[in-house]
């Protein structure tokens, strides 16, 4: 019973420190044709701190993540790392834990390390939705250069939790 | 351990006899002979061990070869060649063989540069690159000629996606000259069809087949011996066309195929092909 109750009190405080991250990302991958293709990417995020699961389908042209319940990791590296490969990564579908602001009539998304604006295209009953805090959702990043990645991404939101 | 395997020639001569390689291109994604595109991930390591036969009117050579590669980034990789001769063909038609893996006895380093890509599509990319090299030969001479080291330079260019392929490329290869003779330079070209049927459309992890049909052409100038160019204004014109089937399964491939001559518009002296066969297994790191 004291070890329930210290487990409870553990994952509490675990909770409360849980800070913005990512987690999941559905990686669109652009021009992975081949079997050894799809094996060097998977092995290369595998060597990623913080992925939990890892799946790249050739079919799909993705790489599907599951990131860990505390990780660091950043969307911009997934991106290099499929770029290093290779590859070319374009949207991401995402789950975000993060921070939601607003500033000059624009929201944001913050998590530790990056930064996702709400794009204009998402629908207006969910950006109603939105509110200061903490706040976890889904959404579809926007692609970026490959070649100019930065920690600032622009997200369709597609689910409010 | 492999090794030790493949140099049983009795063994060797066997997997050769059961249609497994010729002049090799061992990059593990593409063609089996012609020029080709892709290029390591960047860190990535891939270990090919080729088997290659040509036979002529009058003899066969076989032997192996292994090469190893490496990409410095995604777009540059570096590659290392060295043959393990089984037999030596005691007159060798004059031929480049590929991209990577030189049909004759050379040790050959080369650098791959993917100069342009464009992912445009899921499984789809056109892209280019460019190949230089640099050869040691491992025989002193060859096809009666005193064989020095030599200079390759190749460009291909081609379309990638899950369902069709297409390559096209051309290279030059200059050999120096070694004891006042020179063995002659060597323009060819190639083009690669393939295709992926459905049925082998599984996605990953399961087994990706791709049949290939590849063309080569090649245009040997002529030799220089004792300082005397021989047939300086002629060239010989050899075109070989065969099926090559690449096979990929997780970090492994496998690929073999054949080449006959179509075209054989040879100098007075050179000599005829009658096939090239080829097998090739790759590991990625």
């Amino acid at each position: 019973m004291k070890n329930i109750k210290m487990m409870a009190l553990i994952g509490i405080l675990g909770i409360g420190t849980i800070s913005g991250q990512i987690a999941r990302v559905d990686q669109e991958v652009y021009g992975m044709d081949c079997a050894p293709c799809a094996y060097g990417l998977e092995r290369g995020l595998k060597k990623m701190d913080g992925l939990q699961e890892v799946r790249v389908s050739l079919n799909d042209g993705k790489a599907y993540l599951g990131l860990a319940e505390k990780n660091d990791l950043t969307l911009r590296s997934i991106q290099e790392e499929v770029k290093k490969n290779g590859f070319s990564a374009r949207k991401a579908e995402v789950v975000l834990m993060g921070n939601a602001t607003k500033e000059d009539g624009q929201w944001y998304i913050e998590t530790d390390n990056e930064r996702f604006a709400v794009s204009q295209n998402t629908s207006i009953e969910l950006v109603q939705k939105l509110a200061v805090g903490r706040t976890t959702l889904s959404g579809t990043v926007q692609d970026e250069d490959d070649d100019n990645l930065s920690d600032q991404w622009e997200i369709i939101l597609s689910k409010i939790e | 351990m492999i090794c030790r395997i493949f140099l049983n020639i009795r063994y060797v001569k066997l997997i050769l006899l059961l249609a497994i390689s010729g002049s090799v291109m061992a990059q593990g994604h593409g063609p089996l002979y012609g020029l080709q595109t892709p290029t390591l991930a960047k860190g990535g390591v891939d270990l090919n061990v080729a088997g290659m036969s040509l036979g002529t009117e009058t003899e066969t050579s076989y032997m192996l070869r292994y090469l190893f590669s490496y990409g410095i980034t995604e777009d540059l990789q570096v590659n290392l060649t060295t043959p393990t001769m089984i037999e030596r063909l005691g007159e060798t038609p004059r031929t480049r063989g590929n991209s990577n893996m030189p049909a004759n006895g050379d040790i050959e380093a080369s650098l791959w540069y993917r100069f342009f890509s464009n992912a445009f599509g899921v499984g789809k990319r056109f892209e280019s690159t460019a190949v230089v090299g640099v050869s040691a030969p491992t025989d002193n001479v060859r096809g009666q000629v005193n064989v020095g080291n030599a200079i390759h330079a190749a460009i291909s260019t081609g379309y990638a996606s899950r369902t069709w392929y297409a390559w096209i490329g051309g290279g030059y290869q200059y050999y120096f000259e070694r004891d006042d003779e020179r063995l002659g330079d060597l323009p060819y070209a190639s083009a690669v069809v393939g295709y992926r049927p459905n049925i082998f459309m599984g996605d990953y992890p399961k087994p990706d087949w791709r049949i290939f049909i590849e063309s080569l052409a090649e245009f040997p100038g002529g030799n220089k011996i004792d300082g005397q160019l021989d047939f300086s204004d002629t060239r010989s014109t050899k075109v070989l066309v065969g099926p090559s089937f690449l096979g990929l399964y997780g970090a492994w491939g496998i690929s073999f195929g054949a080449m006959v001559p179509v075209v054989q518009d040879l100098t007075p002296g050179s000599v005829k092909e009658r096939y090239r066969i080829a097998v090739n297994l790759s590991y990625w790191l």
